[in-house]
């Protein structure tokens, strides 16, 4: 049975809805403008950084990928942000600013709080310039730092270890101890990505074999968290080739050869891999460092080991 | 089914829009980058020219194997086709004339063809849904960001698109005409020597002429007869090619023992011969169902004949090296894609790519007719299926069946999980045109409706007095954002994505091809110091060596592969590559860019420099 009724109604329905998808179209470009930042207003966010921010504070964008804001902030000043960056401690900082773009589409203010607020309270109201917000907060997820191997790096004692205990130094040339070998093999602090997020981490190539490259650190207090963080950068750590091997990365007290810290990454392992131990008091102790893959293809690792504190949100 | 011819003021139009997308894109293009393949597409194509210069001046040498590979062996994993039309073309306009510069003159085919869309796009959408709905869908094609991005490029992508689309309309037309038959057996050899999506078209269009053939000869027995020799020809030939491979070996002795004087050449010349003769002693029984099958005849003869000719690589060792380009295709390598905040690197890839990708990059309020035109043609065609639904939708016709089954083969070859997902959108071009075409009767659909119901009140009001404004109001959105983004379009993210900061948000891969360094070149020739070492990240050293002879980068600025090497560094901001921003800061020990493109907000190009090199 025919239904005029609808068949003539149906094409005038879909035109509606059709005129109304290009008319909220058009409203979306009309707004758009208005919810980005001008230069000013990011001139403005900088103005209020240099004026009141402190050594140790941090910048975290929200959105993560609004990078823009590298262009005016103060480079004195760190800025964090990267996929996934929201839910990231930033242990290194007790105050962090957030730079927010709550107006731009798609920004979910709820989601980005419900990640990076847990152990945090703002220290007053955010202040607007034009879209952008910008608000600080007691980072209670910060641990003071009492040591830092990237940060010592140049007192450390490096050199590749055999099996047997034997060792062959790498000399220090004044910007990085340089082992024998491929052109790879030397252990100095560089800037690297894993897993898209940027580190500041010694570069410690897996030497391949059963050999381990070693760096030794004096003065690493006791009474304290010992943690290692590290993984494989860039590219390299996605691929699950069974040619590839599990890449080692230790801490080893170097008076006992106890093993205080390891963490295997396995090839496919993506991300930066953790490990703490709590280090009894006691005077500060010398520790190995070391890496160690049976085949050094794609093992190139970047890591870090440091002496911290607990969470200052955690205390008392 | 069957096609029929345009009117005179039809062709008017078809040129008219012709005219105005070639025009449009020849004023633009200079803002455009040159894309990774471009410019090897370029390096090839003047090589190419090298040889017909060659073969103008010394033939017999030219001819020969080895000044065949000398010329062509560059860059060919894909066919020749629009690599020579660029060389000729750069020849022409620009080595002789002196007309353009070296960029344009090489994208000029590409423009030529592309600009064939929306007019085949207009003459199809016409015939079947009325002017104003072919109208609807030229206009709408080039409005597209990325559409239009494409267009402009000398690659092959938008070409193939085109081809595509010239094949339907020549097998559309061959419904009433033979002659457009034997032309879609030459436009399918076309499409072939241009990328070898064409390889797809076969699927899409024999089936729409063996249902021809098979409905117009129900009530002649003889024409039923003829119909199954000629079916059965080809399936003898593919049979007795099935049996060659199995008694050869497999495929390797197969093609090993593939000369010019095999069984193999053999059954292609009785395939050849033996369905021109079937094809002549059926047409004077039926005319009809003659003309259903010559497109079919003419593509299986004129494909591989106008591929293998056209090509000069293949011409000594047409087998081998024909394997190895379909080898090429058939395990091509994966490129990371970002993918709703997901780095994918290797298949299986997520099914709704494809859709999900289209949806968030096709302006919404041109996406959302073509959802519904589909829907509305898979809606009557299931509809159809039931007698009682039947007395109140009109059945699809055959010709709206084959611009339906276009609109998705396209997309949905490209949706196979193992099949390689980068590259945005423009793998899955030659579906666009048909599901504008539908865009074009969902719209003009309403339209109708609407000024019947005008009509009844103020029965003067112009069916144009709708037409009009409606379509303003569709385009417009597309138009501004396509002015917005432009020439940065595969950053390009529709309304529903939340334009560009939505789909960064989303974690969507914004640029692939380098192209948008363009917008940091002016920075970086106003501030670089003379003889800079300069590391244009992601952009080979062929487009390097364009934008410098394009005037686009100045002369004295000197490519270097790593940030290291590098005085200035523009890093493209991709998620797959950070670890060369990093790289970038250990380098220059600054993490404070200079400058960058940032496309509403998005960061799409990032310039370093370093602090004792800044003025």
């Amino acid at each position: 049975m025919r239904s005029p009724r609808l068949t003539r109604a149906l094409p005038l329905v879909e035109l509606g809805g059709l005129l109304l998808v290009a008319l909220l179209c058009l409203l979306f470009h009309l707004r758009l403008p208005g919810r980005l930042p001008s230069e000013a207003d990011y001139r403005a966010v900088a103005e209020r950084l240099r004026a009141e921010a402190r050594p140790g504070d941090a910048v975290l964008l929200f959105p993560w990928w609004a990078e823009r804001a590298r262009l005016y902030l103060p480079p004195e000043i760190p800025i964090y942000g990267w996929l996934a960056s929201d839910k990231a401690d930033l242990s290194a900082h007790p105050r962090i600013w957030v730079l927010g773009q709550p107006e731009l589409p798609r920004s979910d203010v709820s989601a980005f709080d419900a990640a990076f607020l847990p152990g945090r309270k703002a220290a007053g109201p955010a202040t607007h310039a034009g879209t952008l917000t910008l608000g600080l907060y007691e980072n209670g997820r910060y641990r003071p730092r009492r040591w830092v191997a990237s940060e010592s790096f140049a007192r450390a004692r490096v050199y590749l270890e055999q099996q047997d205990g034997s060792r062959r130094e790498c000399p220090f040339d004044g910007r990085a101890h340089r082992c024998p070998g491929p052109p790879y093999l030397y252990v100095a602090p560089e800037w690297h990505e894993i897993l898209y997020e940027p580190r500041h981490c010694l570069w410690m190539h897996a030497p391949g074999g059963p050999q381990r490259l070693v760096a030794e650190f004096d003065d690493v207090p006791g009474g304290l968290g010992l943690r290692l963080e590290g993984g494989i950068i860039f590219e390299f750590a996605h691929s699950k080739d069974p040619r590839l091997s599990t890449a080692h990365l230790g801490v080893d007290d170097a008076a006992s050869n106890a093993r205080l810290l390891e963490v295997p990454v396995p090839p496919g392992r993506e991300g930066v891999q953790t490990s703490e131990v709590i280090l009894p008091p006691g005077p500060p102790r010398t520790v190995k460092v070391w890496v160690q893959a049976d085949n050094a293809d794609s093992r190139q690792v970047c890591l870090d080991v440091m002496a911290l504190e607990p969470t200052v949100g955690g205390r008392g | 089914m069957t096609g029929r011819a345009a009117t005179r003021d039809e062709k008017r139009l078809a040129w008219a829009l012709w005219a105005l997308a070639f025009v449009a894109l020849c004023l633009t293009e200079s803002a455009v980058g040159f894309t990774r393949d471009e410019s090897v597409y370029f390096a090839a194509a003047e090589g190419y020219a090298g040889w017909f210069r060659l073969l103008f001046h010394a033939p017999t040498q030219a001819l020969s194997d080895a000044a065949i590979v000398r010329a062509w062996d560059y860059n060919h994993e894909h066919p020749a086709l629009m690599k020579t039309l660029f060389g000729l073309s750069h020849l022409l306009f620009h080595d002789t004339l002196g007309l353009v510069r070296d960029a344009t003159a090489f994208r000029l085919p590409a423009f030529a063809l592309a600009a064939m869309i929306p007019a085949l796009s207009f003459l199809l959408g016409s015939a079947l849904y009325g002017r104003a709905a072919g109208l609807f869908a030229a206009l709408s094609f080039l409005l597209v960001p990325r559409q239009y991005f494409n267009a402009e490029l000398a690659c092959f992508d938008m070409p193939v698109a085109a081809m595509w689309l010239l094949v339907v309309y020549c097998f559309w037309r061959a419904m009433e005409d033979s002659r457009w038959g034997v032309g879609c057996g030459v436009a399918f050899g076309l499409a072939l020597a241009t990328k070898h999506n064409a390889l797809f078209l076969p699927f899409a269009l024999a089936p729409f002429a063996l249902w021809r053939a098979w409905t117009e000869s129900a009530s002649q027995p003889e024409a039923r007869a003829r119909l199954f020799r000629f079916v059965g020809l080809f399936a003898a030939v593919a049979g007795l090619y099935g049996l060659l491979v199995v008694s050869l070996g497999g495929l390797d002795g197969f093609q090993r023992k593939f000369f010019l004087l095999s069984p193999h050449t053999l059954l292609f010349a009785g395939m050849a011969s033996g369905g021109a003769w079937l094809l002549k002693d059926l047409e004077p029984v039926s005319p009809r169902v003659t003309r259903a099958l010559v497109p079919l005849a003419a593509m299986a003869v004129f494909g591989p004949v106008i591929f293998y000719l056209h090509w000069p690589y293949l011409w000594h060792q047409p087998v081998e090296r024909t394997a190895w380009y379909l080898a090429f295709h058939a395990t091509h390598n994966h490129y990371a894609w970002f993918y709703l905040g997901t780095l994918m690197r290797a298949p299986p890839f997520p099914l709704t790519y494809v859709v999900v990708k289209t949806a968030l990059t096709v302006p919404t309020s041109l996406f959302a007719p073509m959802v519904t035109g589909l829907a509305a043609l898979a809606g009557r065609s299931v509809l159809a299926l039931s007698p009682r639904a039947r007395e109140w939708v009109r059945i699809p016709t055959p010709a709206e069946g084959l611009v339906g089954v276009n609109a998705v083969l396209s997309i949905l070859v490209i949706s196979h999980p193992e099949v390689p997902h980068f590259g945005g959108v423009k793998h899955w071009l030659p579906s666009m045109p048909f599901l504008g075409i539908l865009a074009g009767a969902a719209v003009v659909r309403g339209c109708d409706a609407l000024w019947e119901h005008v009509k009844e009140r103020r029965p003067t009001v112009p069916r144009v007095a709708v037409l009009v404004p409606v379509f303003a109001l569709l385009l417009a959105p597309a138009l501004w954002a396509l002015t917005r983004v432009f020439p940065y379009g595969t950053a390009y993210y529709s309304e529903l994505a939340g334009g560009l900061p939505g789909a960064a948000t989303l974690g969507m891969q914004r640029q692939f091809w380098s192209s948008h360094v363009t917008g940091v070149l002016p920075w970086i020739n106003a501030h670089a110091k003379p003889g800079a070492r300069i590391f244009l990240h992601e952009v080979n050293g062929f487009s390097f060596r364009d934008y410098q002879r394009n005037g686009m980068l100045r002369e004295d600025l000197r490519a270097v592969g790593a940030p290291s090497e590098a005085d200035i560094v523009a890093y493209q901001y991709h998620q797959e590559f950070r670890e060369h921003e990093f790289l970038t800061w250990e380098a220059f020990g600054t993490r404070t860019p200079v400058t960058g493109l940032y496309v509403d907000e998005t960061p799409q190009v990032v310039v370093y420099q370093r602090p004792e090199e800044r003025e």
